[in-house]
């Protein structure tokens, strides 16, 4: 990131850039996947400089976010450690699409990806993500990733969250098609602004995807 | 814990609760920098202004770049949402149907929908319930994209659920930027525009989407054929979080199954969680001799990632129990291991 860009994300984050370079910023965000990144980064650092006091922006913030990319420790808070669903259901949910409609649209979706599941645990079991995990998310997902040295205690609690494995034998019963139809089926009643955080995932674009055989799902209720 | 085990609602019809909570409290009791007087004005500025604009959501790590347009003209609401970063994916509304277009699938879905609340969203009033489980305060003014906002925070007093913060542009009431936080203010979800219009009059090409549509295919839902049994009624949460109690149940045919899941509704009066009970699907069946019920035979269980929430699922009773909501994993766990029978001989023992 140039350092031009840098001083342009740094005020935009700050509200202090005017509206024709706002423009512009967009329009580069829009076609660099990089530079998005990289924003991400800052504002996720942003929101952990600021603390729990978001509405104070406080002075000097630009430079403390400059310091913190170029390589001081990033506070915890700003490294996201859930674990992450599975990309590949996620285009539909929340639409509220009902059942036909989506039992059509997830048997397209599924063979495009994996069919990760939950997983079928050993009571009390920690969860451990399969190696080489067939997700059509590349992107790293808790368990792994090497843990952080200090985790904070958000960051201990995800490291217990169940994330899809590979499908097992059995373990698809109730599979991915099932969990994005109980999502659809809540995202009617799901509240407030709730609503909108899932809309908006809706329209996130999947990584592309590595092409995986679609396990076939077993259907239990039948 | 709640009264949840004492409803028994007639099937398919919604409880009064979520219409109650909805019901406006009189905007006079507040003061003029009330924070419950500024949803308001949100939300009824999401609902009936025009606006245009192209914001970010930050959420696990991750960008993307959206574009937002909603029209009011004659009583008509039409609105569209758009990735701007490549999926082609975009959602257009026009009153009560959704179309969605999604040509990375090929797929263009359309679905009569009912709540014609914004894409945007909107919150609920912070009637005397809600205010038992979250606190609402007026942070300091700010500034959000060169303008002035009113910063307002809904802080959830204990980890069952989750808040948000907002920054409402002083002139508009839009919401310039909001957060959706755990607990201990972590953020969790972030949207913030970084344009944001709001002319008078929106051209009809706005609307359109930019998808081109030949050779996609098209899914038009029909109406709902779910058939209620006296089986599906008899489940219930048997303990909740604080301030959770049911607001809606019934059943739902569910994509791919041939028989209809119970469900149902819990709520704070701002959180919502819904619960799964497959009720005729027994989880021992095809897999050998083990006892229904066992762990070890659970055809799934654990957490999932979903959306800005979670859902869990585990078995009780020898039914799969799956619960799903925007609020803490340990919520949706709770809830699922407390689902009981409630009818017959098999009454819970709390």
């Amino acid at each position: 990131m140039s350092e031009q860009i840098r001083e342009q994300v740094s005020a935009f984050l700050d509200g202090e850039l005017p509206n024709s370079e706002t423009e512009l910023l967009l329009k580069r965000l829009t076609r660099d996947a990089e530079l998005r990144e990289s924003f991400g980064r800052y504002a996720l650092i942003g929101e952990a400089l600021r603390g729990t006091s978001p509405g104070v922006l406080t002075k000097g913030f630009s430079s403390r976010v400059n310091r913190a990319i170029d390589g001081e420790p990033m506070p915890a808070a700003a490294q996201p450690q859930r674990a992450r669903s599975p990309r590949w259901w996620r285009p539909l949910a929340g639409v509220g699409v009902a059942a036909g409609v989506a039992a059509i649209a997830i048997v397209a979706l599924q063979q495009r990806a994996a069919a990760p599941s939950l997983a079928r645990l050993p009571p009390a079991a920690v969860i451990k993500v399969a190696p080489g995990m067939p997700v059509a998310d590349s992107r790293p997902v808790v368990g792994a990733t090497p843990a952080p040295a200090a985790l904070t205690a958000q960051n201990r609690e995800a490291l217990s969250y169940t994330v899809p494995v590979a499908s097992a034998e059995g373990a698809s019963v109730m599979a991915p098609a099932r969990l994005t139809n109980y999502v659809f089926a809540h995202s009617k009643y799901s509240s407030g602004l709730g609503q909108r955080g899932v809309l908006a995932d809706m329209l996130i674009e999947e990584d592309a995807p590595a092409p995986v055989p679609a396990a076939p799902v077993k259907r239990a209720a039948q | 814990m709640t009264g949840a085990t004492r409803h028994r609602a007639n099937w398919l019809v919604p409880c009064a609760a979520v219409g109650a909570l909805l019901t406006a409290l009189p905007v006079c009791c507040f003061g003029a920098d009330d924070p419950r007087e500024w949803l308001e004005k949100m939300n009824k500025a999401l609902a009936t202004r025009n606006y245009d604009g192209t914001f970010f959501h930050l959420s696990e790590g991750r960008v993307e770049t959206m574009r937002v347009v909603h029209r009011v003209r004659g009583g008509r609401v039409t609105e569209r949402l758009q990735s701007l970063d490549g999926s082609g994916r975009e959602f257009v509304r026009n009153n009560d149907e959704l179309t969605c277009y999604l040509p990375d699938q090929h797929t263009v879905l359309v679905e009569p929908r009912q709540d014609r609340g914004p894409f945007l969203g909107s919150l609920p009033q912070f009637g005397a319930a809600v205010n038992d489980f979250y606190r609402i305060e007026s942070l300091p003014d700010t500034h959000v994209l060169g303008r002035a906002a009113h910063v307002i925070a809904v802080n959830p007093k204990d980890q069952f659920r989750f808040g948000y913060r907002l920054w409402l542009d002083e002139k508009t009431a839009m919401p310039l930027k909001t957060q959706l936080c755990d607990s201990r203010g972590a953020v969790i979800e972030q949207i913030f525009f970084a344009r944001l219009d709001m002319p008078d009059t929106i051209a009809d090409s706005e609307l359109q989407p930019a998808v081109r549509t030949e050779g996609m295919h098209w899914v038009r839902q029909g109406p709902s054929r779910d058939k209620a049994s006296a089986a599906l009624s008899a489940y219930r949460a048997s303990e909740l979080p604080p301030g959770f109690h049911l607001t809606v149940q019934g059943a739902q045919t569910l994509g791919g199954a041939s028989v209809p899941a119970s469900h149902l509704v819990y709520s704070d009066g701002l959180a919502t969680v819904s619960v799964f009970v497959e009720v005729e699907r027994d989880a021992a069946a095809g897999q050998g001799a083990v006892p229904s019920g066992s762990p070890q035979d659970a055809p799934m269980q654990g957490l999932a990632r979903v959306g800005s929430g979670y859902a869990f699922s585990t078995v009780i009773q020898g039914h799969p129990v799956t619960a799903v909501g925007e609020v803490p994993a340990q919520t949706v766990e709770f809830i699922a291991h407390s689902v009981r029978i409630v009818d017959g001989n098999q009454v819970p023992s709390h």
